[in-house]
């Protein structure tokens, strides 16, 4: 679904270059759950950035659905965007002057869905995500995990083909992460989402199907599931994060 | 650091954010300083004995933009107090006591008002040399620059500024002494206050507002006076209950029609519109009332301008006029003698207007407008005379065929006679209608050449009618000068009060007409319009503050709204319909207040009185388009500023 093909991306003037991703190659395929790991400043956010669209690669090719997102003009990537991505932040990123079913519903209303039918797919999408009955309230009403279910709809209503997800988990407390990733891992499983994470938290990562672990720009080593269970890919994660140095403290 | 490093490094940081007011404040400084020009301007205060009341009235409006502007300066000052709550917060923090807080303030403040005073002061002198230009336009005399810095103008602006800043400072000084560091640091977490808070009433209150508003529209278009009282009552009522709910107006709507939520840009519009307004509401209807007041300021001093322009117009054909139903009255006699004594004359002519059998004329024209009748019979005059007089004013010639008769009228009544074709019957002749002509004529004075229009038939069918009055014109060789006017009306006086006031003559001066309707053009239409432009420049900055302070709250939407993938267009197209609702809300209803005010006022003056520009239609529209073109000066900078700083590029 998803083709990242040797990109590189520099930031800077000529005097002072940084390169913040490094000849980076991966693939993924349709359904697919995988987190992207690493230690601040390894590029992730860059990376999330450049797949979705708000940044452009210095070099290299990004393929979505085999379209070559480089290709695209602003007006059809700003398309591209509302059709094909779903986004979900660390800081919830919710309309503060929104209800939630009205930030939910922006994303229809985005795409210029028939404003009839938008309340009956907002209420269906909220139903799955156990957030119905706060609807009616506004962000600063409702708990972080619920804002972040809330985004998660928003993120899947218009049938976005890709969720990308930045440190969901980040602002929440450890029970309200359990239950975001198992909400997360019940839509890639249950319905079928393609999700791509970035995140810095080893507990969150292992919930993935696959992990790329960024180191100064490059990918320094991936894991993969398999039939291990949660608790072992975990362990596999840490001993990796601990092969890239730094604490292990600095990357729970 | 010193306190008093930072307050001035404040100051310069309170420009740069708020530099909407800051430049509003340097506009209203320079205003003041041009009117004070005017109140201690010995070379225009000498142009016309008329115009020694020009200060008094000035000073008074003066007052007036003073409370005005305190109210401004109060309501900024709490506005960035407000939205600068952590800093102060720090401050409190770090061990800095409320006192000195409050003179760190208040020092910051008193630099931003002494540098907007300074630049007030010399743009002012431009400001001021547009009035003395304007001025010396209205007496008809050639303008020449000169500088004229007077300090007692620079002191009394000063004094006015002292006493805004004193008055605007009093709220914040008690809230800067009060504030404890909690609620500082934390404010930003707390939910403003909304002025009226149970739902279920703001939803009864904004239908209740709205059929008032609606009910109060009509009322004022009906037209008549206390129905139009009624209906300013009803729109101001709609303004605060409007005002007040739309914030819960808004969502009961949406909720009630879901799909209109949900179409175009509708959702994000009016949600950011309810979420400002839910804290502001008071306040735009307070906007929305100086609104009011400045369009219809406006269209009074149109109108004002109007009577005196027209007047002069309307009878400025001759240089002198008497006229008398007794030639032998002592003010008769003594002003022509005083005239022939004193005045060159060029030409000059006695005629008599008389009176006919029936007032069928008048009759006709007063069902068909609000004409003012003044004589019993229609006027008639001696086509000789006639013939004469239009020589006299350099008129084409006409000619009047046996068994005709003319008529000459103001150009409103030739409108109305446009459909007349009845005979006049005038010592058993008929006569038929020969002609309509409309020059100036002095038809505007009751007692000269009838009052808006005169019949003109053969001199022995007139000869045959009673006798009105006598009338005695002047063209003279040169401007009649103040000295010799004011020397007329002395000896008018002088008779009047030894005789007890008995008098029927009409002496008139064209000269002392124009000096009049130039000094009262001055002393209405310049106070009226200081302080229409005053309380414009009020409004528009509340609002352009307001919408600015939203910088940054708008600026992380849109960057949101991007990544969701909106399109730049619409975002564009999404920020200017909220502007352009955001602008218009508070300006509409004054509109439909401001409008029929006018229209209705301009109907009270005496029909044909105002003509070319100041025509009631004119007026309005003139009225409307200052107002807005103040007005979207102000929208154009805060959208400027917004779109660069709001939209991701």
């Amino acid at each position: 679904m998803l083709q990242v093909k040797n990109i590189e991306k520099y930031y800077g003037n000529q005097n002072n270059v940084t390169k913040a991703l490094d000849r980076v190659s991966f693939d993924v395929c349709d359904g697919e759950f995988i987190a992207i790991m690493g230690a601040s400043g390894s590029g992730k956010t860059t990376l999330l950035n450049c797949i979705s669209t708000i940044d452009t690669v210095s070099a290299g090719d990004i393929l979505l659905e085999g379209e070559n997102i480089a290709d695209l003009p602003a007006d059809r990537l700003a398309r591209f965007r509302r059709e094909k991505l779903g986004f979900v932040f660390q800081d919830f990123n919710l309309l503060d002057t929104l209800t939630i079913e009205e930030n939910i519903g922006l994303a229809l209303s985005l795409n210029h869905q028939d404003p009839g039918k938008v309340q009956n797919q907002v209420k269906a999408v909220a139903s799955k995500l156990g957030i119905t009955d706060i609807l009616e309230k506004f962000p600063y009403q409702v708990s972080g995990g619920q804002k972040q279910r809330a985004a998660c709809a928003r993120a899947m209503v218009a049938g976005q083909s890709l969720l990308l997800a930045d440190e969901p988990t980040g602002a929440l407390d450890s029970r309200a992460s359990k239950n975001l990733l198992e909400i997360m891992t019940g839509m890639n499983r249950d319905m079928g989402a393609t999700i791509l994470m970035v995140t810095h938290d080893a507990y969150s990562a292992s919930y993935a199907g696959r992990v790329l672990f960024l180191k100064d720009g490059r990918i320094f080593n991936e894991l993969l599931k398999g039939q291990r269970n949660r608790s072992v890919f975990y362990h596999e994660i840490l001993d990796v994060l601990a092969l890239l140095g730094g604490d292990v403290s600095d990357v729970i | 650091m010193t306190l008093s490093s930072l307050s001035l490094r404040n100051a310069k940081r309170q420009t740069g954010d708020y530099l909407v007011y800051f430049v509003s404040i340097v506009i209203v400084a320079a205003l003041i300083y041009a009117f004070n020009g005017l109140v201690f301007s010995q070379e225009l205060q000498s142009l016309s004995s008329r115009f020694r009341d020009l200060s008094s009235i000035i000073i008074s409006a003066s007052i007036v933009v003073i409370f005005i502007m305190s109210w401004l300066v109060s309501y900024t000052i709490n506005f960035m107090l407000t939205q600068r709550s952590r800093e102060f917060g720090t401050y409190l923090l770090i061990g800095v006591e409320n006192k000195q807080i409050a003179r760190m303030f208040f020092m910051e403040n008193l630099a931003v008002g002494g540098c907007a005073l300074a630049l007030g002061l010399l743009l002012g002198n431009l400001l001021f040399q547009m009035l003395r230009a304007i001025v010396f336009a209205l007496f008809g005399t050639p303008y020449h620059f000169s500088f004229f810095f007077p300090l007692k103008a620079v002191g009394l602006t000063l004094f006015y500024f002292v006493l805004i800043y004193l008055l605007a400072q009093m709220k914040s000084r008690k809230r800067i002494r009060r504030m404890k560091i909690y609620d500082l640091i934390y404010y930003e977490k707390k939910n403003e206050e909304e002025a009226l808070k149970a739902s279920p009433v703001r939803r009864w209150i904004f239908t209740i507002s709205i059929a008032l508003g609606i009910i109060g529209t009509v009322l004022i278009m009906a037209g008549s006076l206390s129905l139009g009282f009624i209906g300013a009552g009803c729109i101001i009522a709609f303004l605060y209950g409007f005002f007040l709910s739309f914030a819960s107006g808004v969502p009961a709507f949406f909720h009630k029609h879901p799909t209109l939520k949900y179409k175009r840009q509708n959702l994000l519009v009016f949600r950011t519109l309810a979420s400002k307004l839910s804290t502001m509401g008071i306040i735009m209807a307070t906007i929305s009332m100086l609104l009011v007041a400045t369009i219809i300021s406006e269209g009074m001093g149109m109108i004002f301008r109007g009577i005196f322009a027209g007047r002069a117009t309307l009878n400025g054909c001759f240089d002198i006029l008497l006229s008398a139903h007794d030639t032998n009255e002592e003010v008769f006699t003594a002003s022509l003698d005083y005239i022939e004594k004193n005045i060159p004359i060029k030409a000059n002519m006695r005629y008599q207007v008389y009176l006919a059998e029936t007032s069928k004329t008048m009759e006709y024209i007063e069902s068909r407008t609000s004409y003012y009748r003044h004589y019993q019979y229609d006027t008639v005059m001696r086509e000789s005379d006639y013939i004469a007089l239009r020589a006299m004013l350099g008129y084409p010639p006409v000619t009047l065929t046996d068994g005709q008769y003319l008529i000459h009228c103001q150009p409103y009544i030739e409108k109305v006679l446009k459909d007349w074709n009845q005979n006049v019957i005038l010592g058993g002749k008929t006569l038929t209608l020969g002609g309509l002509y409309t020059e100036t004529f002095a038809q505007h004075l009751y007692d000269v050449n009838g009052n808006g229009f005169i019949l003109v038939v053969p001199d022995q069918v007139a000869e045959d009618c009673p006798v009105s009055h006598t009338t005695q014109v002047f063209l003279t060789q040169e401007k009649v000068t103040e000295d010799c006017y004011n020397a007329l009306f002395v000896l008018e006086n002088e008779i009047m009060e030894r005789i007890g006031w008995h008098n029927n003559t009409l002496v008139y001066i064209k000269a002392a007409e124009d000096a009049d309707a130039a000094a009262w053009t001055a002393m209405t239409v310049f106070p009226l319009y200081y302080l229409a432009l005053v309380l414009t420049i009020t409004a528009a900055t509340i609002l352009t503050i307001q919408q600015l302070s939203e910088t940054g709250r708008y600026r992380r939407q849109f960057l949101l709204l991007q990544k969701l993938g909106m399109e730049q267009k619409e975002m564009q197209r999404s920020l200017r319909t909220q502007f352009a609702i955001y602008y218009a809300m508070p300006a509409v209803p004054p509109v439909l207040i401001g409008v029929p005010v006018i229209l209705n006022t301009a109907r009270i003056v005496e029909p044909g009185t105002l003509i070319g520009a100041s025509r009631p239609a004119a007026v309005t529209g003139i009225s409307l388009g200052l107002f807005f073109l103040v007005y979207a000066i102000y929208i154009l900078m805060a959208y400027t500023s917004l779109k660069k700083n709001v939209l991701p590029t």
